[in-house]
């Protein structure tokens, strides 16, 4: 006898899973104890097994997919049998879930997001009011399916307008508009000024789960902070040997050196370079790096694009007209737009170490102190050194802590060796 | 002014201004009514223009159905709604009809004033809210003001209507003061406008008569919760201004109607049908009604307190309505 065969829970926050391959094809006999499929959920990849004997009849949820907890997956019985039209009738409307491109494939097609998962949407309760709201928004109800704030999970309008960021507006009293369950904090969708040098590429289940929980912990933007103390020893002998050799065509300072050597630590390490937008993760092919200056009353951060490509020289002039600009109110909008990575300097406040805040939607930002006289210890020997001490906050949801130090380290070994930033 | 004192205004004007008009009912002459609305016009108009009937409701609503057809303006005062029983036949099988079955050449400007409600242990058959009974009558116009203003300008338009009007007082209501329009302007209030007489935007409630007292003090209760209700007052019942209750439902996406009658096929019934059909894309839940217990109405105190569509229950069925859509903890 045909039996529908349903997402199973396979871990305790898991609330829906994604088919990372069916083991057994359509038509193929299975015994019990035979794995089927291998499903990844929040948390790892499962191994989903028979509990009987049978055959796969039809796959409703194919590989790549995702189903919501105990929705149908698969139609098993006897061979030969026919699957009944309401089993195919409950399959999930194909839930297009696109495949996830695998990293380094080249630039992939923008995937849409679909919030699709294995509920039909006829089979979604909610207000007509809730159903126009999403409609004219286009949000896909099945998000919220059974989890709306009215009877038996019904979405109703407030759920809609939480999710189109509408609510505060209107000023409900918080203590009753409060939402039921967490709410991720959402993520800015791509800034149309990077989204042609930009890769979209879909969160794996594991990190999703750790961008949901990182943002409850400490939202919206989840940061977190390595640092690391650099000998500017040579970089700052370079940098004298650059100036006397330049003869005043262009004055080449510390953060230029800084600039260049993030810009190449950032290509070197796709896995920081990486901002988490509405879309999913946005890959930057190239580093355009914002450094923030001072002004009387705020702060405003010009963009160097492209540093990645620019010499020192360069990126020393695109700086210095950039900073004077800035100071001047003269900047133009698309030159403090599309940043991926910022470096703040404190340094000449005297400030020896501090920590930044992320410009969304970029991944990271340093934060940069003086370079000071201290004693260090090398080759056994207590010698006085310039130590510059920096600060890198990273977005969780986009990178790990380890990602962050790798990116860091990085970035020292090119101020430490700066003949690497001559390359 | 009260709105008892609003009525005997326009009551007064009425009968000074048109030699046609006159009054008729059970001891609304020397007694001046048994809810005191007519006192001082038998002596100044006399018994002729303020007439007093015997106990006879289907006697003198018929004599008033004649007058009426023969040219007359009769203001018959039936001492309290649930009396009207016995004059059904006149009402719904001649005064509605006559102007149709005749074609149209003898129509009936008749005006039955008479108040409902409940309160005050009067027992099962003398508490009842009747109106959705005529509001389901063609032919018939249907009106119950809530405040001194309209029942004054209502009044003055039933008695000016070429049809039979129902003008439905409250028991409780008559004690109400309230602004009325100044002395020697004339104004008249019109049938088939609902008024908003509170601005909301997350709650509509449609009530009519004392109701809509009950309404306004609950929309000031929720004002605790951050939640804005919007009370609409529907004045006249036949002709429905469901215009105004549908532009009000697609802001406010949620909708109550209470009443003080019974609810099943009450008038949130009929609301409520018309607001699905016209508001169905823009509702966030089903349209609520509130009505008093399905139930004769009992005699003990707290029994018909239970039995009353109160505030307090009013309150908590909007506040179900308002759990059901996220906005309040239930």
């Amino acid at each position: 006898m045909a039996d529908e065969l349903v997402m199973p829970r396979l871990s305790d926050t898991m609330e829906r899973g994604t088919i990372a391959r069916w083991v057994v094809k359509e038509g193929d006999a299975f015994q019990n104890g035979d794995v089927l499929a291998e499903i990844e959920t929040d948390k790892a990849l499962m191994e989903l097994s028979a509990y009987d004997d049978g055959v796969l009849l039809k796959i409703l949820v194919p590989d790549g997919a995702e189903a919501e907890l105990g929705a149908p997956i698969a139609v098993t019985g006897e061979a030969g049998e026919e699957v009944p039209a309401e089993m195919l009738a409950a399959a999930p409307a194909a839930a297009p879930t696109e495949a996830a491109t695998p990293a380094g494939d080249g630039p992939a097609a923008a995937a849409a997001v679909s919030a699709a998962n294995a509920t039909a949407a006829s089979e979604v309760r909610a207000s007509p009011i809730a159903r126009k709201l999403a409609s004219e928004n286009g949000i896909d109800l099945r998000v919220l399916a059974g989890k709306g704030s009215g009877p038996e999970g019904r979405i109703v309008k407030i759920d809609v307008e939480k999710l189109i960021g509408k609510v505060g507006a209107e000023g409900i009293a918080p203590q009753t508009a409060a939402p039921k369950g967490p709410t991720p904090a959402p993520a800015k969708p791509v800034p149309a000024a990077l989204a042609d040098e930009t890769r979209i590429e879909k969160p794996s289940s594991m990190l999703k789960a750790i961008a949901q929980r990182m943002g409850e912990s400490n939202g919206p933007i989840p940061h977190f902070y390595v640092e690391s103390q650099i000998d500017m020893e040579k970089a700052l002998e370079l940098r004298k040997d650059l100036n006397t050799a330049l003869e005043g065509e262009v004055k080449i300072s510390v953060t230029d050196m800084i600039i260049r050597a993030s810009a190449l630590a950032l290509l070197e390490h796709p896995e920081v370079h990486r901002s988490w937008v509405a879309e999913g993760l946005a890959y930057h092919s190239h580093a355009n790096v914002g450094v923030a200056v001072a002004l009387d009353e705020g702060l405003i951060v010009p963009v160097i694009r492209h540093a990645d490509d620019k010499s020192l020289v360069d990126i020393a002039k695109a700086s210095q007209d950039l900073a004077e600009r800035a100071r001047a109110g003269r900047l133009l909008q698309d030159e403090i737009e599309g940043g991926t990575f910022t470096v703040s300097n404190l340094g000449m406040f005297g400030v020896t170490r501090f920590m930044a805040i992320i410009n969304p939607p970029e991944p990271a930002i340093l934060a940069v102190g003086a370079t000071v006289d201290t004693p260090v210890v090398r080759d056994g020997e207590v010698v006085v050194r310039p130590i510059m001490t920096v600060t890198l906050s990273c977005d969780h949801r986009a990178t790990s802590g380890a990602g962050g130090a790798a990116l860091l380290q990085s970035f020292k070994k090119r101020l430490e060796q700066p003949v690497l930033l001559l390359a | 002014m009260t709105y008892r004192e609003a009525l005997r205004r326009a009551l007064d004007e009425e009968l000074a201004r048109d030699p046609n008009v006159f009054l008729m009912g059970e001891e609304i002459g020397r007694f001046e009514g048994s809810y005191k609305v007519t006192a001082g016009l038998w002596a100044k108009y006399g018994g002729k223009r303020v007439r007093e009937t015997p106990i006879s409701e289907e006697g003198f609503v018929g004599a008033g159905v004649g007058a009426a057809m023969i040219g007359l303006r009769p203001v018959v005062e039936i001492m309290t709604i649930n009396f009207i029983v016995p004059a059904m036949d006149m009402v719904v099988n001649h005064a509605a009809k006559v102007r149709s079955m005749f074609g149209g050449k003898v129509g009936v400007p008749m005006v039955i004033r008479t108040p409902g409600g409940a309160g005050a242990q009067l027992t099962a058959q003398h508490s009842q809210s009747l109106e959705a009974w005529f509001a389901h009558v063609p032919g018939l116009k249907v009106v119950a003001p809530s405040n001194p203003w309209d029942a004054y300008g209502m009044l003055k338009t039933a008695i000016r209507d070429d049809d039979p009007v129902l003008f439905v007082e409250n028991l409780v209501l008559y004690n109400l003061t309230g602004e009325v329009p100044e002395e020697g302007t004339d104004i008249t209030v019109p049938f088939g406008l609902a008024n908003v007489v509170r601005e909301g935007t997350d709650l509509t409630i449609i009530a009519h008569s004392y109701t809509v007292r009950r309404a306004l003090n609950i929309a000031d209760r929720f004002l605790q919760d951050g939640i804005s209700v919007e009370v609409i007052d529907l004045r006249s019942l036949r002709p429905l201004d469901i215009d105004t209750c549908i532009a009000s439902v697609k802001k406010t996406t949620r909708a109550l109607v209470a009443e003080e009658g019974w609810a099943t096929f009450g008038i949130g019934a009929e609301i409520a049908a018309r607001l699905h059909r016209a508001c169905f894309d823009e509702l966030d839940a089903p349209v609520e009604r509130v009505g008093g217990a399905e139930a004769p109405m009992p005699y003990a105190k707290n029994l018909e307190l239970a039995a009353l569509a109160q505030e307090d229950k009013i309150g908590a069925a909007a506040r179900r309505l308002l759990a059901d859509c996220g906005l309040v903890d239930a």
